[in-house]
């Protein structure tokens, strides 16, 4: 496996010499976070043909399968809260089971991972919990963070050499975020990085006080991505608290709504670049860090990208976090420009107020996009132009405080959903596809894109957005897609409401 | 008049109880959800005894800690631990302390009734705090904190840059429409209003042939319209679609506004009584 990570990785240079990556091992199919597979059975000329092979609803448990399963083995592995379920990944059938009620919040369960014959997944209470993939057997768990403070995990943990790194989900009680690495033997946890700074350490001047810093937010629920040779492990963070009210926290909030670069042996931070800098409208920026190996202005270059939920497209360097591009992919009105670190100055004219403030944004969210080193696009699932009326509601009672959004947003427009292809040397969208749906996205070497577009099932010409396949199953995709091959024959999953779909090529 | 007064505000306040407790599924909690009767029986207690320290809210002011933030309130089970320090009070940790026994907190002598009541209510705070939704503020958001504009200014900017007279009239449609909407539903809606008509589309087929009728499906692959008592669906790439869109003008008008237009607009129709 290892061996194919690293040759996937330098895709741009071997690219006839890449064995096609057989499994789906983890949530992005490789900590490259680029969704992007070798697999070319199905392809531009053929795909057309894409017929059902086998559909899986889970009979107890859930009503939207939001979790993006993996395959290891010709086994399908996939969650929802509480629930994990082993199925037969060439005829869908199941072969076991595992259910673990808890309480807590449950408003999504993204996976599990996988590492030498064991699962890992979180709950709703914050446990990270082990079981034997053979059997769903539970061989151990142990709590990551305190439920009774709102603590909840949705995202499976990342497998970085022989440690499982695990961020956190939820803000409710004005927490903080953090990641741990966690032994995937015993569960013992070997680092400890938080969201925000210590007191007194580099960052915190970013707060007017302790108070305030201890009770930051930044919490890290959406999967980031690993480059063995630099051992860095890249994540981004979550908002600051209280999430709308940013007078109680003056300054740029380290290290919230930022993009962190950390050691994977130790967790200390070796570099960071902020997208919203005291962010005020709940725009984090927590969105998959995509790693690209490729040319910047004709020099090659190890890179990150991120296309943020504040509407705004990041390329770094991801040795040296020294910023390389970044570009508007939709129009907002919260923005003066950008600072000498290449990140958006935040307009404080359009911060919440207690009148009511007229915002514009656009961005995206949790839903993963995709890179392929074939196009040197960047795919991805965004929201364009989206109006609101922001209200700063803290204070309305003794006590300043309200609750931990510390006000209020009420929505004017929606905006116009789309799949924007952006050229990641420019930023600028090469195509774009309207009526796109909040769903994730996987790129091929056999040319194709599939995600969910106007609630259909949909596979894409990556080089132009032309749609080559659909189908209607009856609604937009609730996970992300990932293809895997087993038995010489090549797979796509995806899942809409309560059930996985899978397709292949005729025989 | 007390007991009228608890009657009044239980049955004002219960409606804002019960929702959270609703919710209890997605969230923590503590082994049940706070009874909405026991919440409302607990409040007049706490804001009476605590609400000048804590907040009324538990958010805490300069004499007294945030409760909403304690360990021991969140993670206290059965209410043993906090009735504990309800009945003891906590030791002054400098001399003096800040209540008149010299304590930093004075005890409470609840019966055991009362105290599960003040602890309902603390628990129903908590969640409150936690899962409140970003959503639009309530209706009864303070009219006074909208009203920040000048009313002339917005009455020109109706009948000047917004062109809003266009369509709209202070004596027909907008007449008493302050008196119609909360302050701060009317804020958003004169921006954004909700729909009162369908979208409409003229469909011109591959033929040449032209179809009106109400929208329902627009798409990258799907148009479908209703049309003479027909619903009637086309391949969206073989057909042209002209669509029309009762609120074009409000969609078009939302990045004209400047900063002091929209709480001018707002001074202006909220004359409008």
């Amino acid at each position: 496996m290892k061996n194919t990570y690293v040759l996937a990785l330098n895709f741009f240079v071997l690219a006839t010499n890449v064995p096609a990556q057989t499994q789906w091992p983890s949530l992005n199919g490789d900590e490259s976070g680029r969704r992007y597979s070798t697999l070319k059975q199905i392809n531009v000329q053929n795909a057309a043909k894409l017929a059902p092979a086998w559909k899986f609803k889970p009979a107890t448990g859930a009503t939207v399968v939001k979790g993006t399963p993996i395959v290891v083995d010709g086994v399908l592995y996939f969650t929802v809260p509480d629930h994990v379920w082993a199925v037969n990944a060439a005829t869908g059938k199941e072969i076991w089971h595992f259910n673990r009620p808890s309480r807590g919040d449950r408003i999504a369960n993204r996976g599990v991972a996988y590492y030498k014959g064991k699962l890992y997944f979180g709950t709703p209470d914050a446990h990270l919990v082990c079981l034997r993939a053979d059997n769903g057997r539970k061989l151990w768990e142990t709590p990551m963070a305190d439920v009774h403070f709102g603590y909840y995990m949705s995202n499976p943990p990342m497998v970085v050499k022989d440690k499982l790194i695990v961020g956190i989900s939820g803000d409710a009680g004005d927490v903080t975020g953090f990641l741990k690495a966690v032994d995937p033997e015993s569960g013992k946890v070997l680092w400890t990085w938080t969201s925000v700074p210590k007191w007194g350490e580099p960052g915190s001047e970013t707060w007017p006080s302790q108070e305030a810093l201890l009770h930051g937010g930044g919490t890290t629920w959406v999967q980031g991505s690993y480059d063995p040779e630099l051992n860095l492990i890249y994540w981004g963070t979550g908002n600051p608290h209280p999430v709308l009210n940013g007078r109680d926290r003056a300054g740029s909030n380290l290290y919230t709504c930022s993009i962190v670069a950390l050691n994977a042996d130790t967790g200390k931070l070796v570099w960071y670049f902020q997208p919203s800098p005291h962010d005020t409208t709940d725009r984090d920026a927590t969105e998959s860090v995509v790693l690209i190996d490729g040319v910047f202005r004709g020099q090659p270059r190890k890179m990150l990208a991120q296309a943020s939920r504040n509407g705004y497209f990041f390329l770094l360097d991801r040795k040296t976090g020294d910023h390389l591009l970044t570009t508007s992919f939709g129009p907002q009105n919260w923005s003066l420009g950008l600072n000498k670190r290449g990140e958006p100055i935040p307009d404080p004219k359009r911060d919440p107020s207690p009148a009511g403030t007229l915002l514009q944004g656009s961005g995206t969210n949790w839903w993963v996009p995709s890179f392929s080193p074939a196009t040197g696009m960047f795919y991805v699932n965004a929201n364009i132009g989206v109006w609101s009326l922001t209200y700063l509601t803290n204070g309305a009672v003794q006590g300043g405080l309200d609750d931990h959004q510390g006000g209020r947003e009420s929505a004017l427009s929606p905006g116009d959903p789309a799949l924007l292809a952006l050229d990641y040397q420019t930023g600028e969208v090469r195509w774009r596809v309207g009526y796109g749906n909040p769903a994730g996205i996987l790129t091929t070497a056999g040319g194709l894109l599939f995600t969910s577009n106007s609630n259909y099932l949909v596979a894409m010409d990556q080089t132009n957005g032309k749609t080559v396949w659909k189908t209607n199953v009856g609604g937009p995709a609730s996970n992300a897609p990932i293809t895997y091959e087993v038995g010489g024959k090549q797979y796509v999953v995806m899942s809409v409401r309560d059930t996985l779909y899978s397709f292949v090529l005729p025989e | 008049m007390k007991i009228r007064l608890a009657v009044q505000l239980c049955i004002g306040v219960v409606g804002l109880a019960a929702p959270l407790a609703a919710q209890g599924s997605r969230w923590w909690s503590w082994p049940a959800d706070p009874d909405p009767q026991a919440v409302e029986r607990g409040r007049p207690e706490f804001v009476r005894s605590c609400g000048r320290c804590h907040a009324d809210n538990l958010t805490g002011t300069a004499k007294g800690p945030n409760l909403i933030r304690t360990a021991r309130l969140r993670k206290d089970a059965d209410g043993t631990a906090v009735a504990a320090v309800v009945r003891a009070g906590i030791p002054a940790r400098t001399a003096g302390g800040s209540a008149a026994d010299g304590k930093a907190m004075p005890s409470f002598q609840l019966a055991d009734e009362a105290m599960s009541d003040l602890i309902a209510y603390m628990r129903w705070a908590v969640q409150k705090y936690d899962r409140v939704s970003p959503g639009a503020p309530p209706d009864d958001y303070p009219v006074e904190r909208l009203l920040t504009g000048n009313a002339a200014a917005g009455k020109a900017f109706f009948n000047g840059a917004g062109g809003c007279n266009a369509c709209h009239s202070p004596t027909g449609d907008l007449a008493g429409i302050a008196k119609k909407y909360p302050p701060v539903f009317l804020q958003a809606r004169f921006l954004m209003p909700r729909p009162t008509k369908p979208r409409t589309a003229d469909v011109t087929l591959p033929s040449g042939e032209k179809v009106s009728g109400e929208l329902k499906v627009l798409n990258t692959y799907d148009v479908t319209l209703v049309s003479g008592g027909k619903t009637l669906t086309w391949p969206a790439e073989q057909v042209k679609v002209d669509v029309h869109d009762p609120l074009a003008p409000h969609r078009a008008l939302l990045p004209k506004y400047k900063d002091d237009d929209v709480h001018n607009m707002f001074a202006y129709l909220w004359t409008l009584q």
